[in-house]
């Protein structure tokens, strides 16, 4: 893309052509390029090959997966119900998509406008990270075509999944109907795009709520198997507090983590606007991020007193516990603590990764690496590694398809400039 | 085939040579050979050498409780049974039930009377009282030492001609 | 009372939270069945009976159809059988199985039979979001398949262990698990297979209540023989199926930390924020909007105009 700027070639990224005609649907998905220059631009991208590598092996183990049953991709274990798909998929995906709600809430309920340049990245961030958890679910449940049931067929109102299923379902319609704005602009339908925006405080605070019940849900599943969650990563008072809190530098992190690679990899595709702002949003979105990380660890040691665990700490399992939590926790909470006095983006940046590892570690602590502490652990089959990081690549790839066309990283003009 | 419950009561039908005698003998009359075939079906009846398990065993109690008159093995039944009066009845099945742990058997004759409310049934007093001795005094255990399978438990248990033909590996590959 | 009471709020609360959007009767759906039958059926399974013979296993399998076993039933080299370091456990071809145990405080090994203990709150239940299990007024915990959709959440929840799910089924894949004989026996008041089958009685089949009295009274009448717990009596809100032991039950394989409470108590808090954040929420981040934007250019650019009305 870089080498087409050189010459001359400009993205589309308004609602007319320069000559005042309108793009055709073509056009628009072709970001405004000839065909040719398009496959060009599509070769030369390295990213692209890694993609196809991870398609070409990835996509046919998908689809022997479901010729061949569960069984055939997975440990087919009684013991670990939940692996990879679920573990990752699910509960690392979920807190890793909270920015869609953070920044809805910043922009849109606390009128700080100065963030409306990441706004829409965030929503995004919070759309795609649910719609592929989704997927994960999809690919992990044992009959997917039953998805709806909970919602139409037959009723557990008293599960924490109940719960989860339903504003799963329900938010994911209203982070679609927060980022169809972008879409109708894109398409060029106003009347779409006026009708949403009217209703954007009422869709925020319920994404809101529909946030703080299903990121805390997502730990409270876990207190159905107080025995089988290590008691350092179990806490029948604090479960979904911890979910809930570590889900705001998650998601927040992640935000900071994905204008990063825009940043340096998509630069084209950023307006002014973005380009100019991002520094100090970093820096905002960071402190966010500290403080929500802050509060986390101090509910993780007020837990361990709460059911005074301290001396599993002296266990193998302990040591385990105090590297996620001294060096996932507290080790970047300092790192951004430091770089936001000092205003160092790109320390912050390092600092947001680590989190979002922090993050993952963690989800994957919960739901599998100490689950069953008692019994033994597990290595994922092969293929579950195989579908999980395809499906990852999907993810990355849907993400980059709409980073390139619809307005998030730039402001859609009315008429694009001679 | 697993219905033990149907099986044992047509075995009822079957003569025990301990039933009868046990109504007129006295406490040292007693049958040399007792065929406990009531409850066959998935093993060969058993042929009891009574008159062994008499020479080896101090007193009748420690099997007939206190139905025998030759005095009481269990402190608690003690507690009413002094022993000393012999019993009309003294076969095992005259007491445990041939059918199965029913509900209906479960039942308490008198509400609030808590005894003879917890007696195994005649499959499990055979097997807990015999094999219950023969732990403790090293006799035989083992399921076929006393009574050998049948074909109907062959196949009940999958075992002899109707053993798995190779080991089944685990439909997860 | 109290109790029935909590759970019908807990039910309602998590299908308020769920039905928050879109709101068709949720009062329809909101009672869940989970109130314990007090006459329900049980059984007391003593383990000081135990020879380890499977035949329980045995009469499980043809009972319930099972597939052919990879070594016959009478076959005893299954109790050093280890998967993982683990001994034996329940799978969708075995329903129950016996596993042996070497305790320090015996010189004996001791056996144990292992199955869905049909616990008077079962977490299975609690826990499935589609409602495919059902607690019967016989004291069986039953499966539906039919509303499965293969979340195998119930195998998370489950304290026992003893779900297990037919991964190798493409079209059709369901959880597997004791029913307590429910469909051919215990609904016309018949014990299950395996009980009766048992040569030693290890297991004794009747009302709930009537057998705990029981279990009760074998600890007072034999002094000394059985540790004096009866291990399901409180476990978990209690179980349909319970045991004594010579041993401590941790010696035979049990979990002895686990909650006296039904595992649902543990979620109840949770679920008990549900209508809160629900009431309060919209209106205390309405309010932060109105304060936070007051007099203030909402600086969308092309779109000042919008609405501060709730959207739902």
């Amino acid at each position: 893309m870089k080498k087409l700027a050189t010459y001359g070639v400009k993205p589309h990224d308004a609602a007319l052509k320069a000559d005042g005609k309108q793009w055709s649907l073509m056009e628009k998905l072709l970001l405004g390029l000839t065909l040719d220059q398009y496959i060009g631009q599509v070769l030369r991208n390295k990213l692209n090959w890694v993609l196809a590598i991870i398609f070409a092996i990835g996509i046919p183990v998908i689809i022997y997966r479901f010729i061949f049953s569960l069984g055939a991709v997975t440990h087919a274990s009684y013991d670990y119900p939940w692996g990879l798909f679920l573990g990752f998929g699910l509960f690392c995906m979920v807190p890793l998509s909270a920015s869609g709600f953070m920044l809805g809430t910043t922009v849109e309920i606390f009128g700080r406008h100065d963030f409306e340049p990441i706004e829409r990245l965030a929503l995004l961030n919070g759309l795609l990270g649910y719609f592929f958890a989704v997927v994960y679910l999809l690919v992990d449940l044992g009959q997917p075509w039953r998805l709806s049931y909970p919602m139409v067929y037959s009723f557990g109102p008293a599960a924490v999944l109940f719960l989860v299923g339903w504003h799963v379902a329900t938010y994911l319609s209203v982070q679609v109907a927060e980022v169809s704005t972008a879409f109708f602009e894109w398409i060029g339908f106003k009347r779409g795009y006026d009708f949403i925006r009217k209703g954007t405080v009422g869709l925020t605070v319920a994404g809101i709520i529909l946030s703080t019940l299903h990121q805390g849900a997502l730990g409270a599943l876990f207190l159905y198997a107080p025995g089988k969650v290590h008691p350092l990563w179990y806490s029948s008072a604090f479960q979904w507090i911890h979910f809930f809190t570590s889900s705001i530098p998650a998601g927040l992190s992640m935000v900071i983590c994905v204008s990063t690679i825009v940043i340096y990899t998509m630069k084209w595709r950023c307006d002014q606007r973005f380009i100019d702002n991002l520094d100090r949003i970093t820096i905002s979105l960071a402190k966010g991020a500290a403080m929500g990380l802050s509060t986390y660890l101090i509910i993780k040691l007020i837990a361990v007193a709460h059911d005074n665990e301290w001396a599993y700490l002296a266990t193998g399992w302990g040591t385990w516990w105090l590297l996620e939590i001294v060096g996932f926790v507290f080790a970047p909470l300092v790192l951004l603590s430091y770089a936001i006095r000092h205003k160092l983006v790109g320390l912050c940046r390092v600092g947001a990764f680590w989190v979002v590892a922090g993050i993952i570690l963690n989800r994957l602590n919960t739901a599998l690496i100490t689950f069953n502490w008692q019994l033994y652990q597990e290595i994922p089959h092969k293929f579950e590694i195989i579908i999980s990081v395809t499906i990852f690549a999907i993810y990355v790839t849907t993400y980059r398809f709409i980073l390139n066309r619809l307005p998030i990283l730039y402001k859609f003009k009315p008429q694009a400039d001679e | 085939m697993v219905n033990a419950g149907k099986q044992l009561i047509t075995g009822l039908g079957v003569l025990l040579l301990l039933a009868v005698l046990s109504t007129s003998c006295y406490a040292m009359d007693y049958p040399d050979e007792v065929e406990l075939d009531s409850l066959a079906d998935l093993y060969e009846p058993v042929v009891f050498d009574h008159a062994m398990h008499v020479d080896v065993t101090e007193n009748c109690s420690e099997c007939h409780h206190h139905t025998t008159g030759t005095g009481v093995a269990n402190e608690y039944c003690a507690k009413c049974h002094t022993g000393d009066v012999e019993m009309d009845v003294v076969a095992c099945q005259d007491c445990h039930s041939a059918d199965p742990v029913s509900i209906e058997n479960l039942r308490n004759p008198q509400p609030g009377y808590s005894y003879h409310n917890d007696q195994p049934s005649l499959k499990a007093a055979y097997h807990l009282k015999c094999l219950g001795c023969h732990q403790n005094v090293d006799g035989p255990t083992g399921c076929e030492d006393c009574h050998a399978k049948t074909e109907a438990g062959d196949k009940f248990y999958r075992s002899g001609e109707f053993a798995p033909k190779e080991p089944a590996h685990s439909s997860a590959h | 009372m109290s109790k029935i009471t909590r759970r019908k709020f807990l039910a309602g609360s998590a299908a308020g939270g769920a039905a928050m959007m879109m709101t068709p009767a949720k009062k329809a759906f909101a009672a869940g069945s989970f109130e314990g039958f007090p006459d329900g059926m049980g059984v007391l399974v003593d383990l000081t009976r135990c020879v380890g013979c499977r035949t329980c296993e045995a009469a499980c399998n043809v009972e319930q159809k099972l597939p052919e076993p990879a070594l016959p039933f009478d076959d005893t080299s299954v109790f050093d059988e280890m998967h993982h370091g683990q001994k034996r456990r329940t799978t969708d071809k075995a329903y129950t199985i016996v596993n042996r145990y070497e305790p320090k405080s015996a010189d004996e090994p001791l056996y144990r039979k292992i199955q869905c203990n049909h616990c008077n709150e079962p977490a299975c239940l609690t826990s499935c979001f589609v409602n495919a299990y059902k607690k019967t007024p016989e004291g069986a915990v039953i499966y539906n398949s039919k509303v499965c959709v293969g979340c195998r959440n119930c195998m998370i929840a489950c304290p026992f262990h003893i779900p297990a799910y037919t991964y190798s089924s493409v079209l059709n894949p369901v959880i597997k698990k004791c029913i307590f004989c429910y469909d051919t026996r215990l609904k016309e008041g018949r014990p299950p297979a395996c009980v009766e089958s048992c040569p030693q009685q290890v297991m004794t089949f009747g009302k709930r209540k009537d057998l705990m009295v029981i279990a009760h009274e074998r600890i007072k009448k034999n002094p000394g023989k059985y540790v004096d717990h009866v291990y399901g009596e409180k476990e978990v809100g209690g179980t349909g199926w319970f045991y004594l032991s010579n041993v401590p039950f941790e010696e035979a394989g049990f979990d002895v930390n686990l909650p006296k409470k039904p595992i649902i108590d543990n979620v109840k808090d949770f679920l008990a924020i549900v209508p809160m954040v629900l009431t309060i929420w919209p209106a205390l981040f309405t309010g932060f909007h109105l304060l936070a934007t007051k007099g203030k250019s909402h600086g969308h650019g092309d779109d000042n105009s919008h609405d501060k009305q709730e959207g739902h």
